[in-house]
């Protein structure tokens, strides 16, 4: 099987990592290889001491973008979760890799200050972080993404699913027959029906 | 002018509570409906769960026949399970037979037609649909269904710990689903149109207590669920009557509930008396069987045997019946195979079918050490007793599968 990656841009807290390693765990399941690159745990090393102006993100993207281009052309599925604020350093990966899937995990703003499980929208709204994307920092929405899923209002199972969908219409990974259920759907089938005393 | 037939579907309501609900004016426009037409027992399939109960209705057939035994399935000479799909289905549903007339049917939130297959008119299956867009057939129809905000079911992982959650959401796809009618019954040219809510057979597993108890403090936002099912289906029929004043109504429950006391595991009673071990500590699949493994079940009450012998089925019939709970019965019957299912497929089917009294819950489960338990999450359980409404007579004490002949009858 041919790599490829897989870019998931958003606002923080809007996701990003979660359906990360759960679109993993379903690939890995079906057989493929796998990597993610999730934003936080790069900034820790190699991206360790770039800052947030504008520059410094597009180097960071930048330098996420060669690793996935690495991965890919060598039969990975690399799974980027990073903000990836500007659209201009996601064309140029988009360009640079070829084999590239942008998802946009969509959520309002309201709905991540209301949640802010790491408290960091708060701290943002007080000043006390500077250049905080979507706060004192721009977001510039994807205009031709591959998926876009609401984590605001959708669940992860829904979210999973539709990525999961294009990447098989888009022949990146092997589907099933159109009417038998995949792994990902059995296993959300059994849970349902454990949640249900059924199982 | 040309019959047309409405079906509304009431997942799991028991013909008791809706006679009481009706009485008490919670659901008026039933009262009026069972006043002016006929209320009939209706048997439920054996097991009484809604994979197997709406399959016999759908196709007009026996499990032995549709081939559907429960949830879950026995993949044929082996020790793996598989989730029963629309299109295992051997058998045409009565939407085909229908459509052979050139007659053509819109359902709506039909369990057990998941994933999707084409039918002769429009179909958005139910319960355990995932993908809306696996489920809805045309595929033309997924946008306006999105766009409703339309959902197949309730979260009920959430349901668990928030009942207040499950009553908005229950509420919400009520809702969705009164809006993909309005929807469709212009939008599709149809004879017969069904609809099954699936919302009350959620609300009585977890708040059969709250429908039980006037104290409770969710008693009457659960009254309220019912008023609301009650409304729909009194717009839904008014709106029939007056475009097919000659048409036929329908409404009928796949099986019935009632309070539950205790949960049996019949996997932990087998072991307990020296029919089913473990090979090792790992609990939970059929896999972690121990070879000298003689009996295994499946829920609800499904016995398999390994090797089937009339000596095994005899004992177990007689040990089963004599189980007892705080000195009451807890077995209301054990059938055999051939007793119940009819058909090529039957020998697919469990060797032994447990039916329990009301109140213990029959398991399947392989992860439990103790034959007894207070249940853990839910308050109800399913029981036999469904009921088919009509506003014509049609036959005291049918079985499930008896209805889809009654509905095509009448398409000469």
């Amino acid at each position: 099987m041919k790599g490829f990656t897989l870019w998931l841009t958003g606002l923080s807290g809007s996701g990003k990592s979660t359906l990360a390693r759960e679109v993993e765990a379903a690939l890995l399941e079906r057989g493929c290889r796998v990597e993610v690159l999730d934003g936080d745990e790069v900034r820790q090393n190699l991206s360790a001491g770039l800052g947030f102006s504008r520059a410094d993100r597009d180097t960071n993207i930048r330098r996420i973008g060669y690793v996935c281009r690495l991965l890919s052309r060598n039969g990975v599925v690399a799974i980027a979760a990073a903000i990836s604020p500007y659209r201009e350093a996601r064309a140029a990966n988009r360009a640079a890799i070829g084999r590239y899937v942008e998802v946009h995990c969509d959520c309002d703003l309201e709905t991540l200050k209301a949640r802010d499980p790491k408290g960091l929208y708060a701290r943002a709204a007080q000043g006390e972080i500077a250049n905080f994307t979507g706060i004192s920092d721009p977001y510039e929405p994807p205009e031709h993404p591959e998926v876009v899923v609401h984590t605001g209002r959708e669940d992860v199972e829904t979210c999973v699913r539709r990525i999961l969908r294009t990447l098989e219409r888009l022949g990146l990974v092997p589907g099933v027959d159109a009417e038998g259920y995949r792994p990902e759907e059995e296993a959300e089938i059994a849970r349902r029906l454990e949640d249900l005393g059924y199982l | 002018m040309p019959m047309k037939v409405l079906i509304l579907g009431l997942d799991g309501v028991p013909r008791g509570l809706l006679e009481r609900l009706a009485r008490a004016g919670v659901m008026p426009s039933f009262a009026r409906l069972i006043g002016e037409g006929t209320l009939h027992d209706l048997r439920a399939s054996i097991p009484e769960i809604s994979s197997v109960s709406w399959t016999s209705f759908m196709t007009g057939a026996n499990p032995g026949i549709h081939g559907v035994f429960g949830f879950t399935d026995l993949v044929p000479g082996t020790m793996r399970i598989r989730f029963p799909r629309f299109s295992d289905l051997e058998v045409p549903t009565f939407w085909d037979r229908l459509g052979r007339q050139g007659l053509r049917s819109v359902v709506l939130n039909q369990p057990s037609t998941y994933p999707v297959r084409p039918i002769p008119g429009a179909l958005v299956a139910g319960f355990v649909a995932l993908d809306l867009d696996r489920a809805v057939y045309p595929a033309r129809h997924l946008a306006r269904l999105e766009a409703m905000r339309y959902r197949v079911d309730v979260d009920s992982r959430r349901a668990q710990s928030d009942r207040t959650h499950l009553l908005e959401e229950l509420e919400a796809t009520l809702a969705a689903r009164e809006a993909a009618v309005d929807y469709f019954w212009t939008e599709e040219r149809w004879d017969v149109l069904e609809l099954v809510i699936t919302g009350t057979d959620r609300l009585q597993h977890f708040l059969w207590d709250a429908l039980e108890a006037a104290e409770h403090p969710l008693h009457e936002r659960v009254l309220a669920y019912y008023r609301a099912v009650d409304g729909l289906a009194g717009r839904l029929v008014e709106r029939f009557r007056a475009e097919h004043p000659a048409g036929r109504f329908f409404a009928l429950s796949d099986h019935g509930f009632t309070r539950v006391r205790q949960e049996v595991r019949l996997n932990a009673w087998l072991e307990a008396e020296g029919y089913l071990a473990f090979q090792g500590e790992e609990r939970g699949a059929l896999s972690a069987l121990a070879p000298s493994t003689r009996v295994f079940a499946l829920d609800p009450g499904r016995l398999y045997l390994r090797p089937a012998s009339e000596a095994l089925r005899t004992e177990l019939i007689e040990r089963l019946t004599a189980l007892g709970f705080g000195g009451e019965p807890v077995v209301r019957a054990v059938h055999r195979r051939e007793a119940i299912y009819h058909g090529p497929l039957a020998e697919r089917g469990p060797d032994l079918v447990v039916q329990a009294h009301d109140g213990f819950d029959l398991k399947g489960t392989l992860k439990a050490d103790s034959v007894f338990a207070a249940p853990a999450t839910m308050s109800g359980m399913h029981n036999s007793e469904a009921f088919l409404l009509a506003d014509h007579r049609v036959g005291d004490n049918l079985d499930i599968a008896e209805v889809a002949g009654h509905i095509e009858a009448l398409f000469p």
